[in-house]
């Protein structure tokens, strides 16, 4: 029984998410020393709130970079689809619910995907410089081809759902009350969705053992080109969610609101354990490193850091948390070669 | 019949300028004045043009604006040129690209054509360059327009796009200096006197967010990014906070209409394109009858009476043409 213990102990010793999850609570227990807000329901709520739109991306970067790639496109992408379903909607003036929004954005998404996933999958080139290029591609058919400009009113029904909430949280002491959206239930279901197909799905296993060695998932039978021309239209599929949520949530549609957001995005996903060279990583790991940082970004003033130091204090939470991720590898990879070793010194 | 089609489009295309530009060239008495924008869709323009086309009538000048479709600094070279090659009296240019047009300006010049910009004052080739307001003046300005919604008392703090733009900077400084001098009752949040929103309406409600969470006492918020404002009034809204604390900031009238008209934002500040437009066409005239300029200059334009020139530079004039936006006149500009 005790060797069971010691033997389920070095386990979870070995994984990465302990360590993380110590490195979240510290952080949530020092900002709750600097400013006594942070535990604080309404808080809570905020930092949920937040996090919906940068952890529906992070599902989609982890499945890309577990698979062995690097996708930078997905904010220029979501942009994309919502800037075209938006405009389109408010040109024949929809007046129904939002989830006309989301099929028209989702579908548009699936396409763009399709387009990446055809460079990448198809023609065998590496993700990331598709996706450098896409990235133009789409943004340049959003301000050239569309026009796009700053739009002041959405849909009625995009509005509803962004300020529709669960609940209301509220502060006893400060009286502030903040609101948690339904966009939420969104989040938590593409989640759900994404884990199970993760762990149970040929599909799933198919994108990690692509990332592990293309050549070998080849050989066991994988057909790597359609798994990942599927990978990239998933991808753009959920990104194009999260692009109507924002546009709801914000009540404007910000054409280049969300540009730029691929590395906070990126730096989450591998702040959470995943090799960026592909194969190994868990969505609860992912989860954990995407709040970090949601939770990092939107605590500086609670912290009571000045402006001018708040990149220095994030880039460093970046380096120390992927630091801890990569010496858990190496000494994983340590743990590995020394069994190996052994029995070929037995049989010697 | 397909190419039959074909050439017909074709020479529509080719005689439609002759058509069009009919108008223009028939009026031969007085001055031809130009004014040239970015470019003509930008609702910003529209509303300039509004303003050259009111001073036309006004003054019963030769006075237009012409731009180019879209905005590209190729093309507004290009087009300046032409009106160089057509020999007319005054160009008012406000610049996409200082470098690529700054040329252009010269050969204009050479030519004896008078040059006005907006916008511009990094420009060497001009006769005048004006600016509607200078940035010390713009802050005072909008900190004159919180203070008075936060009753003239209480804590605020300063928004900025980040640290490093210098605009934005400058009205931030000027808008605090403002206030220690004017309004005694009113704190600087030490804790935060500046934070950024990375023009970025979800990083400014955020950032407002967490503010109002730290500091209960914080009252208002300076804002000088168009986003700004915007930003930190959904943060008011959420939290329950409106006629509690307020925001004041830069502002599009058409983008924070349903802003001002629920009072969450009592008023944004702007400056409007249709009197910078008036301004640039009455200096060129100025210019042209040949009387001197010498500050003041007034312009016989609101905002633009008492025109003064830039510490440093004889050409950049700064003039007092900020406006105020709130609920009762948020739909007169069309932008």
């Amino acid at each position: 029984m005790d060797e069971m213990l010691k033997l389920k102990l070095k386990r979870i010793s070995r994984k990465n998410e302990p360590y993380l999850f110590l490195v979240l609570l510290a952080l949530c227990l020092l900002i709750e020393v600097r400013s006594g807000q942070f535990f604080a329901a309404n808080n809570l709520v905020d930092i949920a709130s937040a996090l919906i739109v940068p952890g529906l991306f992070a599902i989609g970067a982890f499945m890309v970079i577990v698979s062995g790639g690097i996708d930078v496109s997905f904010p220029a992408l979501a942009s994309l689809s919502v800037y075209a379903s938006t405009t389109y909607l408010l040109s024949i003036d929809y007046q129904g619910g939002v989830w006309l929004a989301f099929l028209l954005s989702i579908l548009i998404g699936a396409v763009l995907g399709l387009f990446n996933g055809i460079f990448i999958g198809y023609f065998k080139l590496p993700t990331l410089i598709v996706t450098l290029g896409s990235t133009n591609v789409f943004r340049g058919i959003m301000q050239g081809a569309l026009d796009s400009k700053q739009l002041a009113t959405i849909p009625s029904g995009m509005r509803e759902f962004g300020t529709s909430a669960l609940f209301i949280a509220r502060n006893p002491v400060s009286g502030l009350t903040s609101r948690m959206p339904v966009a939420f239930l969104v989040f938590a279901g593409v989640l759900i969705l994404m884990f199970l197909m993760l762990r149970y799905t040929m599909f799933g296993r198919s994108i990690y053992s692509i990332g592990g060695s293309e050549v070998s998932a080849h050989r066991a039978g994988y057909n790597v080109v359609r798994t990942k021309i599927i990978i990239y239209i998933l991808v753009g599929m959920i990104a194009s969610a999260a692009g109507v949520i924002r546009v709801s949530m914000m009540q404007q549609l910000h054409p280049t609101n969300m540009l730029g957001m691929e590395l906070k995005v990126i730096a989450g996903v591998v702040l959470g354990g995943t090799a960026i060279t592909g194969g190994r990583g868990t969505l609860l790991g992912c989860m954990i490193g995407t709040l970090l940082i949601v939770i990092v970004e939107n605590s500086m003033i609670l912290l009571g850091i000045p402006t001018s130091w708040r990149s220095v204090f994030t880039g460093a939470l970046i380096i120390i948390g992927t630091g801890v991720s990569a010496r858990q590898v190496i000494s994983m990879h340590k743990v590995k070669s020394r069994s190996i070793k052994q029995p070929i010194r037995r049989g010697a | 019949m397909k190419k039959t089609l074909l050439l017909v489009l074709a020479m529509t295309f080719l005689v439609s300028p002759f058509l069009f530009s009919a108008g223009q060239a028939a009026r031969d008495d007085g001055y031809e004045i130009v004014v040239v924008p970015k470019d003509s869709s930008n609702p910003w323009f529209v509303r300039m043009k509004e303003g050259v086309d009111e001073y036309r009538e006004e003054t019963g000048l030769n006075v237009y604006q012409r731009g180019t479709a879209q905005i590209d600094a190729t093309l507004q070279a290009q087009l300046v040129q032409d009106l160089i090659a057509q020999g007319v009296d005054a160009i008012c240019v406000v610049p996409v690209d200082i470098e690529s047009i700054d040329p252009v300006l010269e050969q204009a010049r050479n030519a004896g054509i008078v040059v006005i910009t907006h916008e511009g004052a990094a420009l060497e080739n001009v006769d005048y360059n004006i600016e509607a307001f200078s940035n010390v003046g713009y802050g005072a300005f909008i900190m004159d327009n919180l203070a008075e919604a936060m009753d003239y008392e209480g804590v605020y703090t300063t928004m900025v796009a980040s640290l490093t733009v210098g605009a934005h900077n400058e009205w931030a400084n000027a808008g605090v200096a403002h206030q220690k001098e004017n309004y005694p009752n009113m704190t600087l949040l030490a804790a935060q006197p500046r934070v950024e929103s990375h023009d970025n309406g979800d990083i400014a409600y955020n950032v407002a967010l967490e503010l109002f969470k730290a500091y209960p006492q914080l009252k208002g918020i300076m804002g000088t990014s168009s986003y700004d404002a915007p930003g930190i009034a959904r943060a008011i809204e959420e939290l329950g906070l409106v006629d509690r604390v307020f925001t004041s900031g830069t502002g599009l009238p058409l983008d924070n209409a349903a802003l001002l008209e629920s009072g969450i934002v009592k008023s944004l500040t702007l400056w409007d394109p249709a009197e910078a437009g008036k301004a640039m066409a009455s200096l060129a005239l100025k210019v042209l009858n040949g009387e001197e300029i010498a500050a003041p200059v007034d312009l016989g334009i609101g905002g633009y009476n008492a025109m003064t020139f830039r510490e440093g530079s004889n050409t950049t004039l700064e003039g007092e043409g900020w406006i105020i936006i709130n609920a009762d006149n948020v739909y007169d500009f069309g932008f």
